[in-house]
């Protein structure tokens, strides 16, 4: 818990605020003219609608947004040589844990009011239907999980390399891979950590060739898929974790 | 009491041996100047005792215990290190940064103030780190490493990249700790003169091996007084000398003799004189400390 505390007090001045607020930004503005584009029809689907496009955009904005995050919270370490004096004073296990527990609140945090955002707007703007309050938990928590796995990868790179570049360039390519993924066969998305936001919608797309009718369903993720979800996530964490512990300062 | 020990500490980079068979013995309440070339091993060997690296081989014992990964954490609570260049976080200010160590060190609010003035920061403690100058970045580091009072404080090269006037500050600093605080200060360099103006007890180690451990009084009694003899035939003179059962031996276009009382001196020169040798010159010599630094290491007294 005081390592922890540290976490939060060590990033001051570190404008994680910004990141966060740059994040909301561009999902928003993403958003709104992706839905100033539709017509009345399109509209009608309203939630659906919402929440398919921000699985999407999700799988672009969040892999750098998340790299970037792990990033502030490890250079500060590495360019102030402070491991040899942290380590001095607790294990590296409970730094690494502090660490991603930071990241874990951080995003929570940040993802939890981009669906308050997202829920206003979509009350705003008068969406058909019901307002789907479990099912913007349940994606609040899905995008969080999968963020958190991202995060325990960019967590050991930020950690393993003083030069953040190599997390970056990863993060960066995580957008990219993020979205293509959407375009894989579905056993090679499974293989894309990034292309887990799409997997995991709740909202699926059926586009009809035939009658070119496209049609949004609710759907629950898959178990196999939380199940790998959560081995991913498993792998990244002991991976990084026993790198960062191993390694001498 | 000795406050740190180490048996047979040895450490293996690939199949370079970097620390070889190391036993150290640090007095209680002494300035162990630790001293050696760059890369002999110095830092090395600090960061073994301070579980920042894990030793190949040999066994460690800090303030009277065994020094393993369980109890290391416990053991370190009594010691304070400053391990090669500064830690600190240069977005925050000084006393942030101590802020942080002393949240971690589970240590009273009021050292902070305190050891700001024991290091003379207390005037910058609000301003950001990042435009400390590198001497106030280095009494940071002090600082932080004096937070909680330790019994033994490990400092590693502190005066590296100081100005004369930051080494001097610093040196003033580290010799006033043990009658300060009680303390016990392990202080590593590679400059004989600094640590012959720091320390009362020396190691000297040479690519990983220690080479020298004592008190610096026993270092010093080594640099022995001696004679340098010239004369217009310093073969013969030799001859004549060993016949006399005076032991010299010839070095640099000199006889270098034992120290000998004035009678005997006077004797030596009028016999000499008798066989018709001149003596031009005599001189009295010491061996410096750097010349003995040199014949201990292979190197020169500031590598």
């Amino acid at each position: 818990m005081k390592l922890l505390r540290l976490e939060f007090y060590k990033c001051r001045r570190r404008k994680i605020v910004l990141v966060c607020a740059a994040v909301l930004a561009v999902e928003l503005v993403w958003m709104g003219a992706f839905f100033t584009r539709q017509d009345a029809e399109d509209l009608k689907w309203g939630w659906m609608l919402l929440l398919y496009n921000l699985a999407t955009v999700d799988a672009i904005i969040l892999p750098l947004s998340v790299a970037t995050l792990a990033s502030r919270s490890c250079e500060l370490e590495h360019k102030g040589s402070t491991w040899k004096l942290l380590e001095t004073m607790a294990s590296p296990g409970s730094l690494y844990a502090a660490k991603l527990a930071w990241g874990a609140l951080v995003l929570a945090a940040l993802l939890v009011l981009r669906s308050g955002l997202f829920l206003a707007v979509g009350i705003v703007q008068g969406f058909q239907g019901e307002i789907p309050w479990g099912r913007f938990g349940l994606f609040t928590l899905i995008s969080w999980g999968v963020s958190m796995m991202v995060y325990a990868l960019q967590q050991g790179l930020s950690l393993r390399f003083a030069n953040q570049a190599a997390a970056l360039v990863c993060g960066i390519s995580g957008s990219f891979l993020g979205i293509l993924s959407m375009l894989f066969p579905p056993a090679l998305v499974r293989c894309v950590p990034w292309g887990y936001y799409g997997l995991m919608s709740l909202v699926f797309m059926d586009w009809n060739q035939v009658t070119r009718v496209t049609r949004f369903y609710w759907r629950w993720p898959p178990v196999t898929d939380v199940a790998l979800l959560s081995l991913w996530g498993a792998v990244f964490l002991i991976v990084g974790r026993t790198l960062f512990v191993r390694k001498e300062v | 009491m000795n406050i740190i020990e180490t048996y047979d500490l040895c450490k293996q980079y690939g199949n370079a041996l970097r620390v070889a068979h190391l036993d150290l013995s640090v007095p209680e309440g002494s300035v162990y100047g630790f001293l050696g070339p760059n890369g002999a091993g110095k830092s090395t060997t600090l960061k073994m005792i301070l579980g920042l690296v894990r030793p190949t081989a040999g066994s460690i014992r800090v303030l009277g215990k065994g020094v393993d990964r369980k109890n290391r954490l416990s053991v370190l609570r009594q010691v304070g290190s400053l391990i090669e260049s500064p830690s600190y976080y240069g977005h925050l200010t000084g006393e942030e940064n101590l802020r942080i160590v002393q949240t971690l060190r589970g240590v009273p609010e009021k050292n902070i103030r305190e050891v700001l003035q024991i290091v003379r920061l207390d005037g910058q403690r609000g301003k950001k780190v990042a435009h400390y100058s590198l001497g106030m970045k280095q009494r940071l580091g002090l600082a932080a490493a004096l937070l909680g009072y330790p019994k033994l404080l490990i400092l590693d090269e502190p005066t590296n990249g100081l100005d004369p006037a930051g080494i001097q500050e610093m040196r003033e600093l580290i010799c006033d700790l043990p009658g300060r605080f009680g303390m016990t200060v392990v202080v590593s360099s590679h400059l004989l003169s600094e640590i012959d103006q720091m320390a009362d007890h020396v190691a000297i180690i040479r690519e990983g091996e220690l080479v020298f451990q004592d008190t610096l009084e026993a270092l010093h009694g080594r640099s022995r007084h001696h004679l340098a003899l010239r004369t217009t035939n310093n073969a013969v003179a030799r001859n004549l000398l060993m016949e006399k059962s005076v032991p010299c031996q010839e070095e640099e276009g000199y006889l270098i003799l034992p120290i000998l009382s004035d009678e005997i001196a006077a004797q030596l020169t009028r016999f000499l004189a008798d066989n018709r040798l001149g003596v031009v010159r005599l001189e009295e010599r010491q061996k410096s400390l750097e010349d003995i630094f040199l014949e201990l290491t292979g190197k020169a007294a500031s590598l």
